[in-house]
């Protein structure tokens, strides 16, 4: 597979997301903070980074549609709605703000104490939350705010729920599957489920080892179950229902992001050694790879290689055809899979097939 | 054409750098199917650029979505807003090409590519391998001879050394010789040759000289070796007669393939003789091998 290279930021890239239908990462000018997920078509990609505008692409070709304009700081975070109107992104500038994907208009600008680490939209669009940093004697919290998925209509200031963490902040979140739950992962590497509607918390489980921060959480397609990537090394797969660990990935060193690919059941991780630590450390290699492990399995089935910097972020392509990921060398690269990726089967998965044939006939 | 002929060709470059237009982009259909594309442009150093494209158009065609299709004509915006259609070169590049094929035992197989030949075969090279002094034939490294200021080397000590040369040389120059006989010892000066060759029974001026002192030993000669044949293979076979101290597999420097012939030292010569009889005519490889003592070199 060639990898498409993006260079949309000057900084380090934060996130990347696709449209419903995937995006592919372009290269940012500096570092790749977070590359975007890919709308739920995959057919845009969105990608922050630690500059100060948000790019948009065409997944296919890396084309970029365009970038928005606005933020005043680092832009950590960014998200695309189900319908792919509008993205929502939260930055160091201390706002989340609204934007029209197609003009690239900003449409609100909510203001918190903190910066803001990282948004979601909910399943149907409705509802976005937001988590803030902790930092000067605020706490950090998750807030929830209404969502009206129209360009032309008037958004509501007011927040409909504050969740403040007072143990550890959260450092990423997300919604569950109907709005059910708000899954936390936080800095002291545990995973908190809260109540949808009502913000109470249910249940805190110490997922990953003590004071190993949580650097991402994805979701499978139906948001069943999601993926967390810690700083102790490890990925693990975990249900939202009842936060049991189902599937842990031992990697060698610190992921940044985990993304669960639709298609096959594999999941990426993106890490490597933080980069104030390369100088520091082993002159050896950075292991700045995609690593590849089979879901059920647990088994790693590949690595791939070409940033020249940690992987900060990775996103799969909703319709499971490619992924794209962003490095703190500024690049986005955005990947299509050869052949070899779909056919690649365990044996007990081809005996199953065959099976499964045979009884058909 | 016509009128460019006419000009001296010394007057190329400057007439080159007065014209501010460019010749317009040609479009040439080949009858392949492909098109040619010529485009002239200025460098950063005003020069005029050439380039010669040749495209093969593949139209493939996908049925997506009419929200995706409606989003590809969207207008640019932002920084992208003067951009025209298709991917900016900016921005936009394409990457190396990949290979990336899921495999369960990928870590394994990366292992042996890397690092098990390399630590197998030097494991093999190193396997009866001691250190020894060229002072003193003690068993520590030459530079650390506690003797190293007061002595010579055996090699030069004259004719007492000779039978110490036969017994300490073949170890040492085992790695060079299979390294592909690229490394023949330090430099001699032609000065000096005639006692380090007076040494060594009338080697005489010869470079290798080195090498015809073991050979007459316990070295035999296979020829007529399959192309394919490995040194480890040779090692396995010949080890049955009694320690094996070197194999010596010719390769093409180009290829890797083996040339057809190779040298074996035994520890021993009676292995040696032992495995001369029995090896000698011995299938290997749908060829027969030839074995015999290796010729002293003249």
């Amino acid at each position: 597979m060639r990898p498409i290279l993006l260079a949309g930021h000057e900084r380090a890239l934060t996130q990347i997301k696709l449209v419903p239908p995937p995006f592919l990462p372009f290269p940012q000018e500096g570092t790749v903070n977070f590359v975007g997920w890919y709308n739920r078509e995959g057919d845009l990609l969105f990608s922050t980074a630690k500059d100060q505008h948000i790019c948009a692409w065409f997944a296919h070709n890396g084309e970029r549609l365009g970038t928005y304009q606005g933020h005043q700081g680092a832009i950590w975070t960014v998200d695309v709605d189900p319908t792919s109107t509008i993205i929502a992104s939260g930055s160091a500038d201390n706002t989340i703000r609204l934007w029209e994907i197609k003009t690239g208009k900003l449409l609100k600008t909510w203001d918190f104490p903190t910066a803001v680490k990282r948004v979601e939209f909910n399943e149907d669009g409705t509802r976005l939350l937001g988590v803030t940093e902790k930092r000067m004697g605020h706490l950090g919290t998750i807030v929830v705010l209404d969502i009206k998925l129209d360009v032309n209509a008037e958004q509501s200031d007011e927040k409909v729920m504050t969740i403040v963490c007072d143990e550890s902040k959260a450092t990423v979140a997300g919604w569950s599957y109907l709005s059910k739950y708000i899954i936390a992962g936080h800095e002291d590497g545990s995973v908190s489920q809260y109540d949808g509607k009502t913000g109470d918390l249910y249940y805190n489980f110490p997922a990953h080892e003590l004071n190993q921060q949580i650097t991402d959480l994805q979701w499978n397609q139906d948001r069943t179950y999601f993926i967390t990537a810690s700083k102790d090394k490890t990925a693990k797969l975990i249900s939202a229902k009842d936060l049991e660990v189902m599937k842990t990935y031992p990697a060698d060193t610190p992921l940044n992001s985990a993304t669960i690919t639709p298609k096959k059941d594999f999941v990426i991780l993106g890490g490597g050694q933080a980069a104030m630590d390369v100088t520091t450390t082993s002159a050896r290699q950075g292991k700045f790879e995609a690593r590849f492990y089979h879901k059920i399995f647990e088994d790693e089935i590949g690595r791939v290689r070409g940033h020249f910097g940690p992987l900060n972020t990775v996103a799969a392509d909703p319709t499971g055809k490619g992924y794209a990921s962003g490095g703190e060398d500024g690049y986005v690269r955005v990947h299509q899979f050869d052949k070899g990726y779909f056919d690649f089967v365990y044996e007990v998965e081809r005996e199953r097939q065959n099976r499964l044939a045979a009884q058909g006939h | 054409m016509a009128a460019q002929t006419k000009h001296d060709w010394a007057d190329d470059d400057d007439l080159d750098e007065i014209s501010t237009d460019l010749p317009p982009p040609q479009k040439i259909q080949n009858k392949d199917g492909t098109t040619t594309i010529i485009e002239y442009r200025f460098n950063d150093e005003g020069q005029k650029v050439k380039t010669t494209r040749r495209i093969r158009y593949i139209t493939h065609r996908e049925v997506v979505n009419p929200r995706v299709a409606e989003r590809k004509g969207w207008a640019k915006f932002g920084q992208s807003a003067k951009d025209g259609p298709g991917p900016a070169h900016d921005t936009t590049t394409v990457g190396e090409n990949i290979i990336f094929r899921p495999s369960t035992n990928w870590r394994k197989d990366a292992r042996d590519e890397s690092k098990d030949p390399n630590a197998q075969a030097m494991k093999d090279k190193l396997r009866d391998k001691k250190v020894k002094c060229r002072i003193c034939n003690g068993e520590h490294f030459t530079a650390r001879c506690p003797y190293k200021d007061t002595m010579a080397p055996i090699g030069e000590a004259g004719a007492g050394g000779s039978a110490d040369v036969a017994a300490g040389l073949p170890e040492e120059s085992a790695g060079a010789g299979a390294a592909g006989a690229g490394k023949k010892g330090s430099y001699v000066p032609p000065a000096l040759r005639g006692a380090g060759g007076a040494a060594g029974a009338g080697a005489g001026e010869r470079m290798g000289g080195k090498y015809g002192e073991r050979d007459d030993l316990a070295t035999l000669r296979v020829t007529n070796v399959s192309e394919m044949a490995e040194e480890n293979e040779l090692r396995d076979m010949f080890e049955r007669f009694g320690r094996v101290t070197r194999v010596f597999l010719a390769k093409d420097r180009d290829t890797g393939m083996a040339k057809g012939f190779a040298f074996i030292s035994f520890a021993d010569r009676g292995d040696a003789v032992k495995a001369c009889e029995k090896m000698d005519g011995f299938g290997f490889r749908h060829l027969i091998l030839r074995v015999e003592f290796a010729k002293k070199a003249q």
